[in-house]
């Protein structure tokens, strides 16, 4: 339902692996504990969330190729449950003396809050938004892309979701992980593959998920691994019996 | 120039609007032709006194078929989709349901439910059986439940950026139709008072005691308000309006302070002229963000002289919903196309004595007129602008 995109940079964070080579080769390193973030600058990063500190490492992965990206590419979140963590902190904030949350929690709380620390970390007044969709979340940020880049050279898109925390935490839990992908309207240097063909539909799930199936977006974790691989077919993106989606991906050679 | 252009816009083919002015458009425009606020004391338990804007109405629950998703933001929501709904109904006959789109924005989604599902859990140790995550609390279930309501098929999705939410839903169903993704999308966004915006509000010094006053001289703070509205966009059709531009920046500044300059705001309103193709002397009326906090409202009003100069009449409607947050935008731009429909800008309330630092021309009584291209702006937490441009039907 729409026209080609490229995949030309990718990142992934998830506790235990620090980037997309060390999840795909499954090498687990129990010291990767928290996004490391290094483009927010230490004030920032002291009152980031975990949820903006990992959308900020992946980020930054997926433009390496391309190190002035940030400051200027449009940049779309797609997340299921977005700042939840901080939601639910705030409600235990109200049981307490006073009954007054934290102002930085607050704010911290906001859906786009990843993207405004990243923009404002790297100076960008451009376009950024951030979208939800439940377990469609994937497909649907990659449409929001998909149409900015009818007019765009690139986008930078970030799928990114934190568990549940109690008492609310979902069944079966899945671990916090951020996928990011810099996506061009063009082939260029650094473009993996082509992505066409948004679409509903199902496809096979990927075995290779594990834990991260049960992710809202699982989607953007088989994506990720169907890019590194070189695939050639559809991904499923994710949804609901009736109303997933899928898109095609194919490798480019540069 | 981007190449995102298309100069007349997409003709806004129905909406509908509900507050605390009333359910629907027809109300809301009685209420703003009065100049009669919506801004009552607030009923939450708080720690403090303000004032706000309640939906009227007793909202009954949600048809049976979509019990699982009953909650406050799904009642507004579908009550005020009922002015809209025939005309969503007629677009997937025309178009193919699957080619009609849903693109909402909501900050709060169904927190407050999430809110008394944890009072009880604190009161008595567990989350009530009937709580549901994905059905009530999640963004997604407003999309779910405007989808089963009017039979949209197409994509769908909530933007959520706080306040400026349903300002940048009206920007993406925008691209849709311009990348070809949808023929017809129904977009706008609904919000709800609850505690996290009441208290976190509060938390930052930016609540108003009692109804805000923006660009007044004696301002101390906003007011909160709920609601909805819905706008239709199709490829072609009659409407009363067209959608002509959405302008969408990033201040690149702070967390919750705008840009002092309101460097971000003016890229936004100069975005949105610039996809319509329009200079700033063509805008007839701005409906301001003006929340009624101090800083806020005096960067504003510098940013919008800037571009438009001090002939332009601008109003704050804040006075008379209270700010709806992820609701604002959509909501005001609805206002601005009753403006350009009814032919009038309501009195901006409580902006007397005005503040002698604001040398904006504000509407401080009701100005009648003809409004045929006005502009809306909305600002967020995060930096987030967007400045949304409606012309009248060609």
């Amino acid at each position: 339902m729409s026209a080609a995109v490229h995949v030309s940079g990718v990142g992934f964070w998830s506790p235990g692996f620090r980037d997309a080579a060390a999840w795909l080769a499954g090498a687990r390193d129990p010291s990767v504990a928290i996004a490391p973030a290094e483009i927010l600058p230490p004030m920032l990063r002291r009152r980031a969330s975990a949820l903006a500190r990992m959308a900020a490492e992946v980020a930054v992965q997926a433009t390496r190729e391309e190190a002035a990206g940030l400051s200027r590419a449009p940049l779309v979140l797609g997340s299921a449950y977005g700042e939840i963590g901080a939601a639910v902190e705030m409600m235990r904030e109200f049981q307490t003396d006073g009954g007054m949350p934290s102002p930085t929690r607050f704010h911290n709380s906001v859906h786009n809050a990843a993207v405004g620390y990243l923009s404002i970390a790297t100076g960008n007044r451009g376009f950024a938004t951030a979208v939800a969709a439940g377990a469609r979340t994937t497909a649907m940020a990659l449409l929001e892309a998909m149409a900015l880049l009818e007019a765009r050279r690139e986008v930078v898109l970030v799928l990114a979701d934190e568990p549940i925390p109690p008492p609310f935490a979902s069944d079966p839990p899945y671990p916090a992980a951020a996928v990011a992908f810099r996506l061009t309207a063009s082939p260029v240097c650094s473009t993996r593959s082509r992505l066409t063909g948004l679409r509903p539909g199902r496809a096979d799930a990927d075995p290779f998920l594990g834990v991260m199936a049960a992710h809202p977006c699982a989607g953007a974790c088989a994506l990720l691994g169907a890019v590194a691989r070189g695939d050639a077919g559809s991904v499923s993106l994710g949804g609901p019996v009736g109303s997933a989606w899928i898109v095609d991906v194919a490798p480019v050679s540069t | 120039m981007s190449g995102l252009e298309r100069g007349d816009g997409f003709p806004i083919t129905g909406y509908a609007v509900g507050n605390a002015l009333g359910a629907s458009s027809r109300e809301v425009a009685k209420a703003l032709a009065l100049g009669r606020s919506g801004l009552r004391p607030c009923p939450f338990e708080l720690p403090f006194e303000t004032y706000c804007g309640q939906f009227p109405d007793v909202l009954a629950p949600v048809p049976p078929s979509l019990a699982a998703w009953d909650s406050r933001l799904a009642r507004i929501a579908l009550v005020v989709l009922e002015g809209v709904a025939g005309a969503v109904e007629r677009a997937c006959r025309r178009w193919g349901a699957e080619r009609v789109a849903v693109v909402l924005g909501t900050s709060t989604g169904g927190i407050l439910e999430t809110e008394r599902a944890f009072e009880a859990y604190a009161a008595c140790g567990e989350v009530p059986a009937a709580f549901d995550l994905d059905r009530q609390h999640a963004f997604d279930a407003l999309f779910e439940v405007v989808r089963r309501r009017t039979g949209a098929g197409g994509p769908g999705y909530v933007v959520s950026s706080a306040c400026s939410s349903s300002g940048k839903a009206l920007g993406a169903a925008r691209r849709l139709l311009l990348a070809g993704l949808a023929d017809a999308v129904l977009t706008g966004g609904a919000d709800t008072l609850c505690q996290t915006t009441l208290r976190g509000f509060g938390s930052l010094e930016a609540i108003s005691r009692r109804a805000c006053r923006p660009f007044c001289a004696e301002r101390d703070g906003t007011s909160l308000g709920e609601g909805a509205a819905f706008l239709l966009l199709e490829r072609d059709g009659d409407g009363p309006a067209r959608l002509l531009g959405v302008g969408e920046s990033s201040d690149a500044h702070h967390m919750s302070h705008p840009h002092p300059q309101g460097v971000g705001a003016r890229l936004a309103m100069k975005e949105a002229l610039a996809q319509a193709g329009l200079g700033p002397e063509a805008v007839d009326h701005v409906n301001a963000h003006g929340t009624g906090t101090t800083a806020n409202d005096a960067i504003e009003a510098g940013a919008i002289v800037a571009l438009f100069g001090r002939s332009v009449p601008v109003v704050s409607t804040k006075g008379y919903t209270g700010h709806l947050l992820g609701a604002a935008a959509a909501t005001e731009a609805a206002l601005a196309l009753l403006s350009i429909e009814c032919g009038f800008v309501p009195a901006s309330l409580g902006a007397e004595p005005l503040d002698p630092s604001v040398s904006l021309y504000l509407c401080l009584a009701r100005r009648e007129g003809r409004y045929r291209r006005v502009l809306s702006n909305s600002f967020a937490f995060g930096g987030s602008n967007v400045s949304v441009l409606l012309g009248e039907a060609s």
